[in-house]
């Protein structure tokens, strides 16, 4: 611990390069819309690039996918046509048929709901759980924090598929079991990166500054701690999601998902393992559609943290 | 008994701030290290006490302990006769809005995702003051700022040196009795340095404060200061009036010191030798005299006992020293 | 080769002719230093002096070949050293043939000795490394080497030192430590950037002094950038003052200051607080702020912020014109000859 937080004239930012934004200028009121254009472009930088905006793309089309599944114009996911079995891709099926002769596309779209409420819900608890925790104890200190990050380290130790599947079989096999179980599993690495995040806040002075002037615990977290964690924990939230849905799909593959007949894409995959000979696209069109899915997650999740780090450097 | 310990603690009717036997420990691993030992000093109404030091001297972490941020290990704080490191809760919430604070880093002082306009009413909205948006708007004009173009831009916005006229337009607000200044210029480059000292100036005659200041440059306390401490390894060296101490310093410390301020003026010929080697680890300082393993004049007794604060030799009034030497 | 020595004896060690660099920043391009033209002869030492974002910086990375390539928009001018008899075009140079070059004949001090040294390596390794490395010497001479060094940086107990991680030492001495590696090679230039603005007061003393007496004893050229003009009033033979990116006067140490002519110069000399003077007095303090390198304005950047500011200084960029022996400024309404500082 620093004795005295230092008499050090700070390294004067040379600018190499310098990356003061430029001003609003002082037009004020008229250019609202400019502004506006301004402040989007401060939230979500300029630079992203057109990877980030298929990336985006492709994340919407999934959540359209799962939102509108029942009203979409696709087969009926459940409906087994025996004449189209094991049917490729763009004959009598756009993506094909799997082993029963179900729609692959109407599969997938259905599918799409299980991976994304899956991975919402479990990410959610992670954060909301693991993320208040982690910000009380970089808050707080002291024996809490040491007790909680015990804790968490045990968690952490556990093999997560071993874990994962006492809980399934504890809480069952519903699609909110799941979210449940793969959500907790979320909370010691949630709690981690909000801890670390929340102990580089708390140094900072306008914490001090609002001691000063007499702010209770409770505003000093809502209003100085919580504003400047959320964001980073938001975007590594991006890159759990991803996680999620493989986890997902783990479990899917052992039969441990939500029951069937409900399609999930992990359960596609383990189903299409049996036709791989014959009919690769059974597995692949459901892979290839995970694969996008959590590279995208990541992308976004990656290229959105980086950017608000670079924002914490530059304040 | 402090009455005759700290002979620079004045009889005077006007204290606003009187700081006894202040004692201040960090748990640095396992060790408990004492940032600032028994220092005492007072401050009367409208004065400005410059605190003065090299690093780790625990001048930043005396203005700290006065704000009861973290509140300190011994010793008092008597704000206005009552001491505060005896409140706790909403008592001390509330007596704190009359001592406010000013750091180093204007930036890391300002919350990021915060308008100017919400920091500098946060005290406001906390106390729920009535017309707060007038209080702004007087503050920000105060120091500098316009309230139509500044008030809704965010802190990353601003220079440097304008993020410290926030943080003194946030400190003014709540209208304070006390500031307390840690560093507030020195993150600051030479132009924008001059403007900030100078708008200090200003605020404190226009809202008749009282002001700790505490900075490591010597040249900028002068300018700023009624009164000086100065203050090395967590005891307080010496204290007095401006001039006594820059015209007539007695602790070879301050001496030192002020012959190794870079000047302006050429030719300056060492009268006074230079300090030799390092500030000791404040983990294990040196007994008695702390100074004393840089002391050009360092005895034998200066190992064994801690010199006591006397009446410095140039009978100047109010101008206190500790050392067994003084000049 | 007599006659190319006797050429070398004349040219001088260092000479910068129109160094002009522009950085990609994230705003922008940076014009973060342009025209910078100076000479440095041999065991002289030129200030620098210039606020943050003057581009003092960047200049000094540009002469160590250390700018980051990527955000490097463009480079121009000339750099020549004269060292060995010849004269090497800096600028012109591939990065293999700088590396050769950086610490045998340039090295750099730098502001933060925690950062600039590996906290994972002995001291005895980082500064016997480079003398491996360049001087060819094997292990044990290269620590006899480096044991010498210390001891003669004014490090006390230089072998024990030689054992011991950066953490182990204070700030005053990591910064000598950083010192002796960066004359581990004799270099023939050295350029000190801000050195001691991360010490405290009466340590800087300290090793002011000690840059300044090896400089002296080793007839290198110096270059000692600082923020502070107080850091080079005594010490440089020579000052360049500078401001957004250009030098604004130049002038030998104590012509500059008793007869500065640019306004910037002045006020900037004027807005440090003394110690002569009373307490309360009100400092001359530079109106505004310096400006942004990026798209700069046409005309003098200083024009915004300058009290003799006229209609030309807000259209033409005023060049570095000389004013007298030795002497250039780059303004068009100079102060007169003026005596101040008494």
């Amino acid at each position: 611990m620093p004795i005295e937080s230092g008499n050090r004239r700070r390294t004067p930012a040379e600018p190499l390069p310098v990356r003061r934004k430029t001003s609003y200028g002082s037009a004020g009121r008229a250019s609202r819309a400019l502004s506006f254009s301004v402040a989007v472009r401060q939230v979500f930088g300029s630079g992203f690039g057109t990877g980030f905006w298929l990336a985006a793309g492709w994340l919407l089309l999934v959540a359209a996918c799962a939102l509108f599944a029942t009203v979409l114009p696709v087969r009926d996911p459940l409906d087994p046509v025996i004449v189209n079995r094991l049917n490729a891709p763009f004959t009598t099926n756009w993506l094909g048929a799997d082993g029963l002769g179900r729609d692959m596309l109407s599969r997938l779209v259905h599918g799409a709901r299980v991976s994304v409420v899956i991975s919402l819900t479990a990410v959610s608890i992670g954060m909301l759980i693991g993320g208040s925790l982690g910000i009380l104890a970089g808050y707080f200190r002291g024996r809490f924090e040491r007790a909680l990050m015990a804790v968490l380290d045990v968690i952490l130790a556990f093999p997560w598929l071993v874990l994962l599947l006492a809980l399934v079989a504890f809480i069952g096999q519903s699609l909110m079991a799941i979210s449940l179980a793969i959500g907790l599993l979320w909370i010691p690495a949630y709690a981690r990166v909000a801890r670390a995040n929340t102990l580089s806040v708390v140094q900072r002075e306008y914490v001090l500054a609002a001691r000063a002037m007499g702010a209770s615990t409770l505003r000093i977290l809502l209003r100085e701690v919580l504003p400047n964690v959320i964001l980073p924990v938001l975007a590594y939230g991006l890159v759990a999601m991803g996680l999620v849905v493989i986890v997902e799909s783990a479990l899917a593959f052992l039969g441990l998902s939500v029951e069937a007949p409900q399609p999930t894409w992990g359960g596609m995959i383990a189903e299409g393992k049996r036709h791989l000979a014959v009919a690769p696209h059974v597995a692949l069109v459901p892979s290839i559609t995970m694969f996008l899915t959590v590279l995208s997650l990541n992308y976004v999740g990656d290229r959105l943290r980086s950017r608000f780090e670079v924002k914490e450097s530059n304040l | 008994m402090s009455e005759t310990s700290n002979p620079q603690l004045r009889a005077r009717d006007d204290i606003v701030l009187k700081v006894e036997h202040l004692v201040v420990t960090f748990d640095v691993g396992r060790e408990l290290v004492q940032a600032v030992s028994d220092v005492s000093f007072d401050i009367a109404r409208g004065e400005t006490l410059g605190l003065v030091g090299e690093s780790g001297c625990g001048k930043s972490t005396v203005g700290r302990a006065i704000m009861q941020l973290p509140p300190p290990k011994g010793g008092k704080v008597i704000f206005k006769g009552q001491d505060i490191t005896r409140l706790e809760g909403e008592a001390l919430r509330k007596t704190r809005t009359a001592l406010q604070m000013i750091f180093q880093d204007p930036i890391s002082s300002l919350n990021p995702r915060r308008r100017v306009k919400d920091i500098i009413a946060e005290g406001l909205q906390i106390w729920e003051r009535p017309n707060q948006r007038a209080r702004v708007e007087e503050v920000m004009e105060a120091v500098g700022l316009d309230p139509e173009t500044a008030a809704d831009r965010r802190p990353h916005q601003f220079s440097g040196g304008q993020c410290q006229r926030i943080c003194i337009a946030r400190s003014l607000a709540l209208d304070p009795d006390v500031l307390i200044c840690d560093e507030p210029v020195s993150a600051l480059d030479v132009s924008v340095q001059a403007q900030i000292l100078n708008l200090l100036e200003d605020m404190k005659a226009r809202y008749q404060l009282t002001m700790v200041f505490v900075a490591h440059n010597l040249a900028v306390v002068k300018h700023i200061s009624d009164r000086v401490a100065v203050m090395y390894l967590g005891k307080l060296c010496e204290i007095g009036s401006v001039d006594a101490v820059y015209q007539h310093p007695s602790h070879p410390y301050t001496q030192a010191l002020l012959a190794s301020i870079p000047e302006l003026e050429t030719s300056q010929e060492d009268a006074i030798p230079l300090l030799q080697g390092d500030i000791p680890s404040p983990m294990n300082p040196p007994s008695g005299c702390r100074f004393r393993t840089r002391c050009p004049k360092a005895q034998a007794i200066c190992a064994q006992q801690e010199p006591a604060m006397q009446a410095s030799p140039s009978a100047i009034d109010d101008h206190f020293v500790s050392c067994h030497f003084p000049d | 080769m007599t006659d190319s020595q006797h050429q070398t004896q004349k040219l001088p060690l260092l000479r910068v002719e129109d160094l002009t660099v522009r950085l990609r920043g994230e705003a922008g391009i940076v014009h973060a230093v342009s025209d910078v033209s100076f000479q440095l002869q041999r065991g002289q030492t030129l200030g620098i002096v210039g606020e943050s974002g003057s581009g003092k910086s960047v200049m000094a990375r540009a002469l160590m070949g250390l700018l980051p390539r990527r955000a490097t928009q463009q480079l121009d001018g000339r750099v020549s050293l004269a060292v060995d008899g010849r004269v090497l075009e800096l600028l012109k140079l591939s990065e293999r043939e700088f590396r050769t070059l950086r610490g045998p004949r340039l090295a750099m001090v730098f502001q933060d000795p925690m950062t600039a040294l590996n906290p994972v390596l002995t001291l005895g390794v980082q500064i016997a490394e480079p003398l491996q490395l360049h001087l060819g010497l094997n292990k044990a001479q290269a620590m006899a080497r480096a044991l010498e060094l210390l001891a003669q940086v004014g490090i006390p107990d230089p072998e024990g030192r030689l054992r011991q991680y950066p953490h182990q030492l204070s700030g005053g001495m990591r910064q000598r430590v950083v010192i002796a590696i960066a004359l581990a090679c004799d270099p023939r230039v050295l350029l000190a950037d801000e050195p001691t603005t991360a010490l405290d007061v009466t340590v800087q003393r300290q090793v002011l002094d000690l840059l300044l007496a090896l400089q002296r004893e080793r007839q290198m050229g110096m270059v000692l950038i600082t923020h502070d003009l107080g850091v080079v009033a005594n010490r440089a033979d020579h000052i360049a003052v500078m401001y957004a990116g250009r030098i604004v006067e130049y002038a030998p140490t104590s012509r500059l200051f008793s007869a500065m002519r640019h306004p910037y110069t002045e006020a900037l000399f004027k807005s440090v607080p003394r110690l002569s003077d009373p307490s309360h007095t009100r400092l001359h303090a530079i109106p505004g702020r310096p400006p942004q390198l990026i798209d700069p304005a046409p005309g003098c950047a200083f024009a915004p912020r300058c009290p003799n500011v006229q209609q030309r200084c807000r259209r033409e960029t005023p060049a570095l014109t000389q004013a007298g022996d030795e002497h250039l400024h780059a303004c068009f309404y100079p102060i007169g000859s003026r005596e101040v500082g008494a």
